[in-house]
């Protein structure tokens, strides 16, 4: 995740969040205490710009280039075998002549897969049947002496597979189903648990992971696999586990935010996110980390395959879903609930009151940090909030009496929040 | 499920957590054959797999019913081969055959519906002015003329084998129909099969009363119609769906002939034995001699004794295998088929008859024999994965987390042992086989796993940055901490389940393997982990800074505190 920090590093410390560390840390050290600062949601326009700009790729690209499929998907025959014969290493172009010669239908690719002693020889064809298959094997064995599990040749060394095109068709329609089913469910849940605007901007980020997923495969032209339509699916869970991760924290820093003046939605949102920053990038690195190493075993022992497809797609998902569960989904949580007019008139008082303090800062000290997590204090401090309205005898919630809150907020008065 | 703050008793949990543990490996070691390994699935020991497609005429989902007929069908027919520990099951509207080791070849062959029926020959004319079948295969030779008709033939007999090789009648046609589309396979399929069987079964092609001098000449005209547009090419739409109680305009196997047939007058499931047998003088290839049920006899001896002259053919899956003439009436119930069998395929061809035909027809959706060499080196590029996986993660969090990363480690270590336990029993029970999808399942849910405590400690961290000590960041940390692993671990559940129970193949044993470990990940989280930091937390020594690398924000939230009290003081002053 290393790649996020330079991009972020532009954008830090810019906004009005507290910062009680020591102003000079390193964006390392602002990442790992969680006080990193850095203005996600001020700048969401210009994410939305980008990630609309990536999602117009991937859709072009998919409309324009397609998928490369795989076997499963167009059907055909596909025999591998040992690269190691008896007469030394068994080339693909050898095999492609032998499979050629034993049945007069030229192969329709050969290629060595994997490395070192698990390096094996693909061959694709069209569909053969049983005599067919037979044959080929047979002559693939006498003439290239591929060598067996305990080192001597044999025919048993050779696998195969056929498969017909509908069947990767069949897989893809029943994970399309699936996806369908799990979009309604985790939507359902994702409303109780939260509320509906964040299961809406969960599950738009959770579209935009499948769109670029797909889009990358599509660009850079990685074969489909059933395997890779069955990896874009689990991504949908981890996209979504990520997103709720962020939402849980934003959720806790915004209670009881509406009676209160001391940050907006959008501050605490934003506030939220840098507090799970780490949290997202060490999950994701140790979400990636196996995923890493699943794909590069796979290809270094397989060559290619379940393991290796699984792993690329996963990949390609996890890294937009962590980008998009900290750049996309939070800001447009902010956006969509900006549209409340209850939090639009919030954010008002919020700047009033901050207008406010800044005419009367004379005394340096700047409002401390109000710990939402803290049952008492949040508590102290909403009693003390309605106080202020009170005292201003009008109510709290018309932009003009929170306008004139603050001012009515003596000074000197000592608040509950210092015997905390 | 965690008592309020400051109650917390760790070694309960842990306690309980061993009973499980000891629980499951009791089960493990003492139940079943005691062998702690859990049952491969064959792309991991070497094998054959054959997933068989149920195809029925209207394109709708199969009966539950007839398809668990077709299983044990299927599974006689597997038994009858003689492997071992071979396996048939039913998976959504797909049969899958698994055959372990190295003789599953023939499993490849066991799909074949094998609906033989007997109907009287029509009319017969050869079949070798017919266009080339558009096969779209580039080695078929281009058999414009007559002459062509044989080695056609030959390419049409070769591809029945296919047919029953690739365990489908109807089955391969679709792969080798280029034109094919993907996902509305079934729809097209089934529309082919309604307009093939309103052509070539219409039930005016032979009329019933014979007398009938108009509906004799409309036969005739239907009958020369449906003879011309019939093209002989393995690819039949109706193969193996054709109604046995209508007429029937059909091809032989080497399509050599084009037949129009009545109604079946005697179908397959009254023979009572079939057995192959060497080719007798004169005759080309191996043939397989039948003999009928006390039922099928009499219908047989009747049958002979009035068309003696006339020709029966014998329909194996809308073909004519051979449709020989009668000479004398048969009244003992044995016959025999003759149709240029080799061996293998009069073997073959026996065995089904015998065992019964399929209520459906299949498709061989996907034929897979893996060696024991590639199921190896799988089966270990998985386990280096997985090792190298945790290694990584054990890496990362071990410089990451210090001491609370060697509880990640031990953690994770747990949970792998409750992992390997679960799978040993559940392949007993449901006969649950780890293949290299669900492989990769684990290794993805190491990430998972170690998520819960990532999120677990970056709480502690929040809570400590508040400027709370350890001890009490433990407490309340984990009363947060829990509410997100339950929702994030629900999501991904969900994702599982819902992958599993709608997907098919090799997505099923992904889904479970991944939903597993999310429920086992939990179980280790709570009864494991928490209680293991809330040790750490009471011991001085273990929850230095020094060890529990959180120097940096306990600094923090010491500085926090600091301002707190000096702050106002300073104003105040």
């Amino acid at each position: 995740m290393a790649v996020e920090e330079p991009e972020k590093t532009g954008e830090s410390g810019k906004n009005g969040q507290p910062e009680p560390g020591p102003a000079k840390d390193s964006v390392l050290q602002r990442l790992y205490t969680g006080t990193g600062a850095f203005d996600i949601v001020g700048a969401r326009k210009r994410w939305y710009a980008v990630f609309a700009v990536l999602i117009a790729v991937c859709i072009g690209s998919i409309g324009i280039k397609g998928f490369s499929l795989g076997i499963d998907f167009v059907g055909g025959t596909q025999i591998e075998m040992p690269a190691q014969g008896t007469g030394g290493e068994i080339t693909p172009d050898e095999a492609k002549e032998v499979f050629s010669g034993a049945l007069g239908i030229p192969a329709t690719e050969a290629q060595q897969v994997g490395i070192g002693d698990a390096a094996a020889v693909q061959i694709r064809s069209q569909t053969l049947n049983t005599a067919e298959l037979d044959q080929a094997k047979r002559a693939l064995f006498e003439q290239l002496q591929p060598l067996g599990v305990n080192g001597q040749p044999t025919v048993d060394a050779i696998s195969d597979s056929a498969v017909s095109s509908s069947w990767g068709g069949e897989i893809s329609e029943k994970a399309l189903i699936a996806l369908g089913v799990f979009l309604v469910l985790v939507t359902v849940f994702l409303a109780l648990y939260f509320e509906r605007r964040m299961a809406i901007a969960a599950v738009v980020a959770l579209l935009h992971d499948v769109v670029i997923t797909a889009g990358v495969y599509s660009l850079i032209g990685f074969e489909v696999t059933p395997a890779t339509v069955i990896g874009l699916l689990t991504i949908l869970g981890f996209s979504l586990y990520d997103t709720v991760v962020v939402f849980d924290k934003v959720k806790e820093n915004t209670r009881g935010l509406l009676g209160l003046t001391r940050r907006t939605y959008g501050e605490a949102a934003n506030l939220a996110l840098n507090q799970t920053l780490m949290r997202s990038i060490n999950t994701s690195v140790i979400a990636l980390l196996p995923v890493l190493g699943l794909m590069v075993v796979g290809y270094i022992l397989l060559g290619s395959g379940t393991l290796q497809d699984l792993a690329l797609v996963q990949l390609t998902g996890m890294l937009a879903g962590v980008l998009s569960s900290v750049l996309l989904a939070t800001p447009l949580l902010v956006d969509l609930t900006m549209r409340d007019p209850k939090f639009k008139d919030q954010a008002q008082r919020v700047a009033a009151r901050r207008a406010n303090l800044a005419r009367k800062a004379a005394a340096g000290r700047t409002e401390d940090d109000l710990d939402t997590t803290d049952d008492e204090a949040l508590s102290a401090e909403l009693r003390k909030e309605k106080a202020y309205a009170a005292a201003a005898s009008v109510p709290a919630r018309t932009p003009k009496a929170s306008q004139k809150a603050p001012s009515a907020a003596p000074k000197g008065k000592p608040t509950g929040k210092r015997k905390r | 499920m965690a008592p309020p703050a400051g109650q917390m008793r760790p070694g309960r949990y842990l306690a309980f957590f061993a009973l499980i543990v000891i629980a499951l490996y009791s089960l493990v070691l003492f139940t079943g054959d005691g062998q702690p390994r859990p049952k491969l699935g064959i792309d991991l020991q070497g094998g054959t797999r054959v997933t068989l497609t149920a195809r029925t005429p209207d394109g709708n989902e199969p009966s539950r019913e007839s398809l668990q007929q077709a299983r044990s069908i299927i599974e006689t027919r597997v038994n009858s081969i003689g492997v071992s520990g071979a396996e048939v099951v039913v998976d959504g509207s797909n049969l899958v055959i698994t055959v372990p080791g190295e003789e599953g070849d023939q499993a490849k062959n066991l799909g074949r519906t094998a609906r033989l029926n007997f109907r009287k020959v029509v009319q017969a004319v050869p079949a070798g002015q017919q266009a080339p079948p558009p096969t779209g295969q580039p080695n078929q030779p281009p058999s414009g003329e007559p002459g062509a008709g044989q080695p056609e033939g030959e390419q049409g007999q070769g591809e029945q084998d296919q047919q029953g090789g690739g365990g489908a009648p109807a089955g391969a046609q679709p792969a080798q129909q280029p034109d094919n589309n993907d996902g509305a396979i079934d729809a097209e399929t089934a529309k082919q099969i309604r307009e093939a069987k309103e052509q070539r079964q219409n039930p005016e092609l032979v009329p019933a009363d014979p007398q009938d001098q108009a509906a004799a000449a409309q036969a005739q005209q239907l009958q020369q119609q449906a003879l011309a547009t019939l093209q002989c090419s393995e690819s039949d739409p109706l193969r193996g769906n054709d109604s046995p109680d209508l007429p029937l305009v059909t091809c032989n196997q080497d399509g050599t002939e084009k037949y129009v047939l009545s109604p079946s007058f005697l179908p397959g499931d009254q023979i009572s034995q079939a057995t192959a047998n060497p080719p007798q003088q004169g005759s080309p290839g191996w043939e397989v001699n039948l003999e009928f049920d006390s039922e099928g006899t009499t219908k047989w001896g009747e049958f002979t004794s009035a068309n003696v002259g006339e020709r029966a053919a014998f329909v194996l899956d809308t073909q004519v295998v051979s449709a020989p003439n009668i000479e004398v009436a048969i009244l003992d119930g044995r016959t025999r088929i003759t149709g240029n069998f080799t061996q293998g395929e009069a073997r073959d061809l026996a065995e089904v008859l015998k065992y019964g035909s399929l209520p459906l027809s299949f498709t061989s959706s996907d034929a897979k024999t893996v060696s024991a060499t590639l199921g190896l080196s799988s089966l270990e590029a998985g386990l280096i994965a997985g090792g190298i996986g945790i290694g990584l993660v054990f890496i990362y969090c071990l410089f990451y987390y210090r001491i609370l990363g060697v509880l990640t480690v031990l953690s994770l270590f747990l949970s792998a042992t409750v992992v390997y336990a679960v799978l040993v029993l559940l392949g007993r029970w449901i006969g649950f086989t780890l293949d290299l999808a669900g492989v990769a399942g684990f290794i993805i849910a190491i990430g998972v796993t170690a998520d819960s405590f990532v999120v677990y400690f970056e709480r502690l961290k929040d809570e400590m940055r508040e400027g709370k000590t350890f001890r009490s960041a433990v407490s309340r940390g984990w009363v947060r901490a829990r509410r997100t692993i339950l929702a994030s671990d629900a999501v991904l559940f969900l994702a599982s389940a819902v992958l599993y129970t709608l997907a098919v193949g090799e997505v099923q044993g992904f889904a479970f393997t991944l939903g597993m470990s999310t429920v086992l990940d939990l179980s280790v989280v709570f009864l494991v982990t928490h209680p293991l930091v809330a040790l750490i937390a009471k011991s001085k020594t273990l929850s230095s800074p020094k060890l529990s690398g959180l120097g940096a924000v306990q600094r923090l939230g010491a500085d926090r505190r600091q301002t707190k009290r000096v702050g106002p003081a300073v104003k105040e002053a």
